[in-house]
């Protein structure tokens, strides 16, 4: 949270529903779609405006906004020079969103293959994941060929295109990734840690230009996809149970145990008896 | 200027909301006459009668990978319990093959786990289990967790080397089907520290204990 931009917002929305300018906020958690939005053109500094209201100004390259959680709905944005005074002339756009309620997006302003400006939105995987794991997500949207992903030396991913994503499910960990050109092994970016978080979506970035050489990794989390442990079996023996062994088996083996208690009672006394020796 | 005011409004409204379910109790039980704090919210504009756009800010960081990974939890190193007579050492662990938390054979080990809170989370609880005994080693120091009392000390050592002190809040024998396995592994809410081990009644032919033993503690100021 090195610094924050300004949304338009509707003091009934009180923070707990962040509503774009002018439009009617959404009603219940539930009901609203969730929007986190990433720069990914290198260089350039520019304004968001969300149906024509400015929503995100002086946003710069690399830094994700939100997530906001919006109304379902259609948006209309548009990206344009930071210097503009509306939406009018946009540099990229003018695009529209449709979000649906429960669901959650990253809409990014990148380049595509060839190198041109665009914005693509992406749905991000929020379904639960088992207790252990993490999900990570790559995206490739640089002025790139096709990529192959390299986790800890090996290839997980390939020929990962431009706007498209690979999601994978993986014991949580760190993984060292790199990323290069499809069929190689010599990494374009990286290598890098990355934290594949238990519970967790890590959904990683791969922005910038190959020919300009400004390759880079962005990394963005969704956190509270988790699930817990279904029990905590901590004890065998029944040493400290409150009640008795009662029918044959429970009695041959309660008494095994009480056997084993008395075993190392006595083993316990014999050490005290040879410590007194000493 | 229309942002702080802006800003104010929101924060008087969210101030209101929140001592209005806060104070609601205080209120009735007092004896002299309090003006009730939630008569506030009248006095601030409502949005339907004037809609202002006003401007909050929106959180936003950079993507870079060194500023925006889940950081690595602070591991819960030992765990001391001076009245109960626990020193033990703690093992992060995750999950056993069956989706039970996993947890050293051995009961004077205790384990943590690790994919949930730690004593330097911001919020959530830490869970540190042990085995209550064992055929191999014999009853633990956790079998003595069932005789705390609330407000029993519990210092918890992180890999930072600081203590971090914790007194109980209550102690809960369970039996197994009826533990809310959800609160117990908890990542949201206020930092806590819950201690489960094995308690209750014994079932020799499965030798397993009905029941597990909840100590629930909170940091202590």
């Amino acid at each position: 949270m090195h610094k924050s931009l300004k949304i338009g917002m509707t003091a009934s929305a009180l923070g707990a529903l962040v509503a774009l300018g002018g439009l009617a906020p959404a009603q219940a958690a539930e009901d609203v779609a969730k929007l986190s939005v990433l720069h990914a053109v290198p260089g350039l500094t520019v304004d968001v405006y969300v149906n024509d209201k400015l929503t995100l100004d002086d946003f710069k390259p690399g830094d994700l906004a939100g997530p906001l959680e919006l109304a379902p709905g259609t948006y209309k944005v548009a990206i344009t020079a930071s210097d503009a005074t509306d939406a009018s002339a946009p540099a990229i756009g003018p695009v529209d969103l449709p979000l649906e309620a429960g669901k959650n997006y990253t809409a990014t302003a990148n380049l595509d293959a060839d190198g041109k400006p665009t914005a693509t939105l992406f749905t991000n995987d929020i379904s639960q994941l088992a207790a252990g794991e993490g999900r990570l997500t790559v995206r490739h949207v640089a002025a790139a060929p096709a990529v192959d992903v390299l986790a800890n030396g090996a290839v997980a991913i390939t020929a990962l295109t431009n706007p498209n994503e690979s999601v994978l499910t993986l014991p949580a960990g760190t993984i060292s990734a790199a990323v290069a050109a499809t069929g190689t092994t010599d990494p374009v970016i990286g290598p890098a840690d990355v934290n594949v978080a238990e519970g967790t979506n890590t959904i990683v970035y791969a922005w910038g230009s190959l020919t300009d050489k400004n390759l880079a990794l962005a990394v963005q989390t969704i956190e509270g996809l988790h699930s817990n442990p279904d029990s905590i079996p901590a004890g065998e023996a029944g040493l400290v149970a409150t009640n008795q062994a009662n029918d044959s088996t429970g009695l041959l083996v309660g008494g095994a145990a009480v056997l084993m208690g008395l075993v190392a009672a006595a083993v316990v006394g014999m050490r005290r008896l040879s410590a007194a020796r000493r | 200027m229309r942002a702080t005011a802006g800003t104010f409004t929101a924060l008087a409204v969210a101030l209101a909301l929140l001592t209005g379910c806060s104070s609601a109790p205080s209120t009735a039980s007092s004896t002299a006459y309090v003006p009730p704090t939630n008569a506030a919210p009248t006095t601030t504009p409502t949005p339907a009668a004037s809609p202002p756009t006003a401007e909050v800010e929106v959180p936003t960081t950079s993507s870079s990978l060194d500023q925006n990974q889940v950081p690595a939890a602070l591991p819960p190193q030992s765990i001391r319990v001076d009245s109960l007579g626990i020193d033990m050492a703690i093992e992060s662990v995750g999950l056993a093959e069956d989706g039970a938390m996993e947890l050293p054979q051995d009961p004077s080990l205790a384990a943590w786990y690790r994919f949930g809170p730690s004593p330097a989370s911001a919020a959530g609880a830490t869970v540190i289990a042990a085995h209550v005994d064992s055929l191999v080693y014999d009853i633990g120091p956790f079998a003595q967790l069932a005789t705390a009392t609330v407000g029993t000390e519990i210092v918890v050592t992180t890999a930072d080397g600081q203590e971090r002190r914790y007194a109980v809040e209550s102690v809960q024998t369970v039996t197994k089907q009826d533990v809310p396995w959800g609160s117990i592994f908890d990542r949201s809410g206020p930092n806590r520290l819950t201690l489960v081990t094995c308690g209750g009644e014994f079932d020799y032919d499965a030798k397993t204990y009905l029941s597990n033993v909840i100590v629930s503690a909170t940091p202590m100021a």
